[in-house]
């Protein structure tokens, strides 16, 4: 050992002294202020989805302070700000953060029709952005600033589809999903598309409207068609209730569905009907991922629950953002380039990175409900 | 299966029903729109709730939350209506004091609960197997709302035909300074009006959060609307009115979807509404209805 | 323009044209309103011109104005006739078809492929700047307040306070109506289209019961027969949620409050205070 290693090795000892037990490093940023823009429906029709996120942020804030999300010692900040589901609020939020000369990314809106109204605002100014929930197709093609670490359903379903097609090896399905909403409507396209590419035939299609807590009738329809398979395009708060009243009706065929249904929400509420629901998803709650298990436990200490995807899609471009600062990136332009710089960068969703669209990069889970939880489907 | 769709619409048909003559009673006496009456809905369905997950047995905690929404009622007369019906504001601002305390519950329900829907412990009683008959499927949870339901419409009927009470808010519904002539005591009618009508909403709103065993923030959302349509379509403050156009939207809504329309339900919903009261410009029943109610 | 001033149009520029837009909305209405109409269609002209402005900018590239005007044209004869089968309804009967017709158009707007359905119509050129949207402003104002001074406005005036007595003295109420409804429609399709051309994207959504809810409370609070008050009732409304966004968890309670508290203190509207204080100093 030479004086150089020797004298690293006792600085570094000297750290482990100072710094409390699992502190941050020292990075280039140490010390300076990073301040990050998010933009949430806390409040309003989309508040389920944007409260999750927002709670994410802010225990990302607390790991932040106690040294367990390393920042490379920088006082990163994640500012999070109501937008109440509302187009205008999304937009002059957008506006806001892009042009106060101190936030250094903007992260959210939380639905894709929101994304699609305030991205083009970051794109002109050159200014990095991050969608967390936004997985309409075509988001981050509104320009070069636009990153997702969302999977879209489009990179989703097409193995949710694969893998139950070979293990149930059905022939007919049926597919509900709500039309008045981008990100539902989405997922009936690529269901069809990935459905027909099967060879599967589709008996018959109904829609629903977001919010719709009745669907007896849809689900009458469908059990006279007798398909062995229904594909829920929707998300959790319709698609327990879908579940409960086919379960109800006595309908038994196999159920499937996308992002929207990886929420404790499934089980908790849906009961016995939901056990064997498959759902493809961005994230597993029990993955095996070291942060995630850390989240997951800290999350549910928090706030008495466990965390739902948005949580953990929040959480992990928390982790992105932390990682880029920890490695120097302060301002947005440094933000940029570090994000065009991204390799893979562990997350709670698992090893990530993003493609030349933008698009994150990284492989879908696909879920069976069990009783009071999720289990890996083989 | 036209059978089951049938018994859909019916079950369906009864909890709009049941909102609206409570929506109804408030337009036929006052003349107003009450757009606080969803929000009302969905805070009792909360208090069924609570109460439920405290320990208190459902049929009491229904007969609770009902109560405290009729109060809730009488509340949101005193601060939202009752400064402006001295000031003889009309029919539009009423509407907009509504809305502000529409909001206000929304928020402070949202403080209280948080975003996540909420569910009744039921017992048991939710997972009971479906009953079968013949051709239809149904539960004791969904027959119990549906005869609850019926059977509050029954009671509200009684009243307004038979007690002193009814007597007295049809006169105040009639003529307002006809009746105050008469020797009505025109806040104390309006005060009782609001309590029965918000009482009637918030037991729709927990018999909803009974039927999908769901209670959520914006339970009150898709009701609101459709509320107003069939209570416009069955006539000003027409309690028939409003019966026969609750279930006129179940059966609409139901068999859109059976006939495989589920696309253009809402626009078929409404379409029916529109064409008819081109037809009949002052709804089904008109007013005369709840004179004679 | 003074450097601050810059910096502050720099920060505010989306909250500004949403004003601008949103009073075009409330003036459509008002329109209607002072005919004695309560005909809440607004949302659906408003939808009906986006859509017609932003598809024939992007699919047949047209130049901006002359999208806004097929939007106006088109949102104008929609509304003209729809005032045909509703002509025999008042009221809240009214209100309710007419809202029942927006549920149509969205329902529409949701199901047709060239709306792009839910999943919207993203890439809408971004060309309703600042001063076409004000200049658009102060055409309609300018054209209402010389429609102001004609017998037209008498007319108008007359059918609300008295259909009988109007028809009394000649007016044509189902003519008046008409043309009230249908001045209400170019208004809320400008609205609609410069809407179209500011916000880069569309979705069914942005022009349901929610909106018509919006814009019938900017003219109440604004105060129901005032043209002012309407525009005033728009600005001071859309600026408010981003005035109390320091208020976080208490904003949306906040929010309620004001808008009860306003309505229950000027019952009239706030074009009803200034009035009074006309009053007075007279």
């Amino acid at each position: 050992m030479n004086r150089f290693t020797a004298s690293a090795v006792a600085l570094l000892a000297m750290a482990a002294l100072v710094a409390p037990a699992g502190a941050a490093s020292k990075g280039p940023a140490a010390g300076k202020a990073v301040h990050v823009g998010v933009i949430a429906d806390v409040t309003g029709g989309a508040g389920v989805y944007g409260t999750p996120q927002k709670n994410a942020y802010e225990l990302a804030n607390d790991d932040i302070k106690s040294g367990k999300l390393d920042a490379g010692g920088a006082n990163l900040t994640f500012d999070v700000q109501d937008a109440a589901t509302d187009g205008a609020q999304v937009v002059n939020l957008m506006q806001k953060f892009t042009t106060d000369g101190s936030t250094a990314i903007v992260i959210g809106p939380t639905l894709s029709g929101e994304a699609f109204k305030a991205f083009p605002l970051a794109a002109r100014a050159n200014f990095p952005a991050m969608g967390t929930s936004t997985t309409a197709e075509g988001v981050t093609a509104i320009g070069p600033t636009i990153y997702r670490d969302a999977l879209a359903e489009s990179q989703v379903i097409p193995t949710t589809v694969a893998r139950t097609h070979a293990k149930w090896k059905y022939k007919t399905a049926a597919i509900i999903y709500g039309d008045d909403n981008a990100f539902t409507k989405t997922d009936y396209d690529v269901f069809k598309r990935e459905l027909e590419k099967a060879g599967v035939q589709v008996v018959d299609t109904e829609t629903f409207h977001i919010k719709d807590t009745d669907f007896q009738a849809a689900l009458t329809r469908i059990d006279s068609k007798k398909p062995d398979v229904i594909a829920i395009g929707g998300l959790f708060p319709e698609a327990t209730k879908i579940i409960a009243q086919a379960g109800k009706l006595g309908i038994k065929a196999h159920m499937m569905g996308g992002n929207g249904l990886n929420s404790p929400e499934m089980y908790a509420v849906a009961g016995p009907a939901a056990q064997g629901v498959v759902v493809g998803a961005a994230w597993a709650l029990a993955g095996k991922y070291p942060s995630n298990e850390r989240f997951v436990k800290s999350y549910t200490a928090k706030y008495g629950k466990a965390p739902d995807q948005f949580a953990a899609q929040s959480y992990a471009a928390a982790e992105i953002v932390a990682y880029l600062v920890a490695h120097g990136a302060v301002t947005k332009d440094e933000m940029l380039s570090g994000l065009r710089g991204v390799r893979v960068i562990q997350t709670v969703l698992g090893p990530l990175g993003f493609d030349a669209n933008r698009d994150v990069k990284s492989s879908p889970v696909i879920l069976e409900i069990v009783k009071n939880g999720f289990a890996y489907f083989h | 299966m036209f059978a089951q769709q049938l018994l859909n619409g019916l079950f369906l048909g009864a909890v709009y029903a049941l909102f609206a003559v409570g929506y109804t009673l408030v337009f036929g006496v006052l003349d107003i729109l009450n757009l606080a009456h969803a929000a009302i809905f969905t805070a009792a369905a909360f208090a069924a709730f609570s109460l439920v997950a405290a320990g208190v047995p459902l049929p009491a905690a229904f007969l609770l939350a009902a109560i405290f929404a009729g109060l809730l009622g009488i509340l949101l007369d005193r601060v939202a209506f009752a400064p402006l019906r001295k000031r003889n504001a009309g029919t539009l601002v009423p509407l907009i004091s509504s809305i502000g305390v529409a909001i206000i519950i929304g928020a402070v329900l949202r403080a209280v609960y948080g975003v996540d829907e909420r569910h009744f412990t039921l017992g048991g009683l939710d997972t009971a197997p479906a009953i079968h008959l013949g051709p239809i499927t149904f539960t004791t949870v969904e027959l119990t709302i549906f005869l609850a339901a019926i059977a509050l419409m029954v009671v509200l009927s009684w009243i307004l035909r038979s007690t002193t009470l009814g007597r007295r808010i049809r006169a105040v519904a009639d003529d307002r300074i006809a009746a105050a002539l008469l020797g009505v005591d025109l806040e104390k009618t309006i005060a009782a009006t609001f309590f029965i009508a918000s009482s009637l909403g918030g037991a729709a709103g927990v018999l909803t959060g009974l039927e999908y065993n769901s209670v959520t923030l914006d339970m009150g959302g898709p009701i609101e609307l459709k509320g107003l349509a069939v209570i416009i379509l069955g006539g000003m403050g027409s309690i028939t009115g409003a019966v026969i156009g609750g279930f006129i939207l179940g059966a609409v809504e139901t068999f859109a979807v059976a006939y495989g329309l589920s696309p253009w339900r809402d626009a078929l919903v409404f379409g029916v509404m529109f064409v008819l009261l081109v037809a009949r410009p002052t709804g089904l029943f008109g007013k005369r209805a709840l004179r004679q109610a | 323009m003074p450097g601050a001033l810059v910096d502050f149009y720099a920060k505010h520029s989306r909250l500004i044209d949403q004003i601008g837009v949103n009073a075009l909305l409330a003036l459509s209405l008002s329109v209607s309103l002072q005919a004695g109409q309560l005909a809440l269609a607004q949302a659906a002209f408003m939808g009906i011109a986006a859509y017609v402005s932003a598809i024939l900018a992007m699919q047949a590239h047209w130049p901006l104005i002359a999208t806004i005007l097929a939007a106006v044209l088109v949102s104008t004869v929609v509304a003209a006739l729809l005032a045909l089968p509703v002509r025999r309804l008042r009221g809240v009967f009214l209100a309710i078809a007419t809202i029942g017709f927006g549920e149509i158009v969205r329902v529409f707007a949701n199901n047709l492929s060239i709306t792009g359905g839910a999943e919207g119509l993203s890439g809408i050129p971004n060309d309703a700047t600042t001063p076409v949207i004000y200049g658009s402003l102060a055409v309609v104002a300018f054209v209402l307040f010389a429609l102001s001074r004609t017998k037209f406005a008498l007319a108008v005036t007359l059918v609300r306070e008295d259909e009988h007595a109007a028809r009394g003295v000649g007016v044509d109420v189902g003519m008046v109506r008409t043309l009230s409804l249908a001045l209400g429609g170019a208004i809320a399709g400008l609205g609609g289209a410069l809407y179209a051309h500011a916000s880069f994207f569309l979705t069914p959504t942005d022009f349901g019961f929610a909106r018509m809810e919006q814009i019938l409370v900017w003219c109440v609070i604004g105060g129901v027969t005032s043209p002012l008050g309407a525009v005033i009732g728009a600005a001071l409304l859309s600026i408010l949620p981003e005035v109390i966004r320091f208020l976080s968890d208490w904003r949306e309670v906040t929010n309620g409050v004001i808008l009860l508290l306003v309505i229950l203190f000027a019952p009239g509207g706030l074009s009803s205070l200034w009035r009074r204080g006309a009053i007075r100093v007279r």
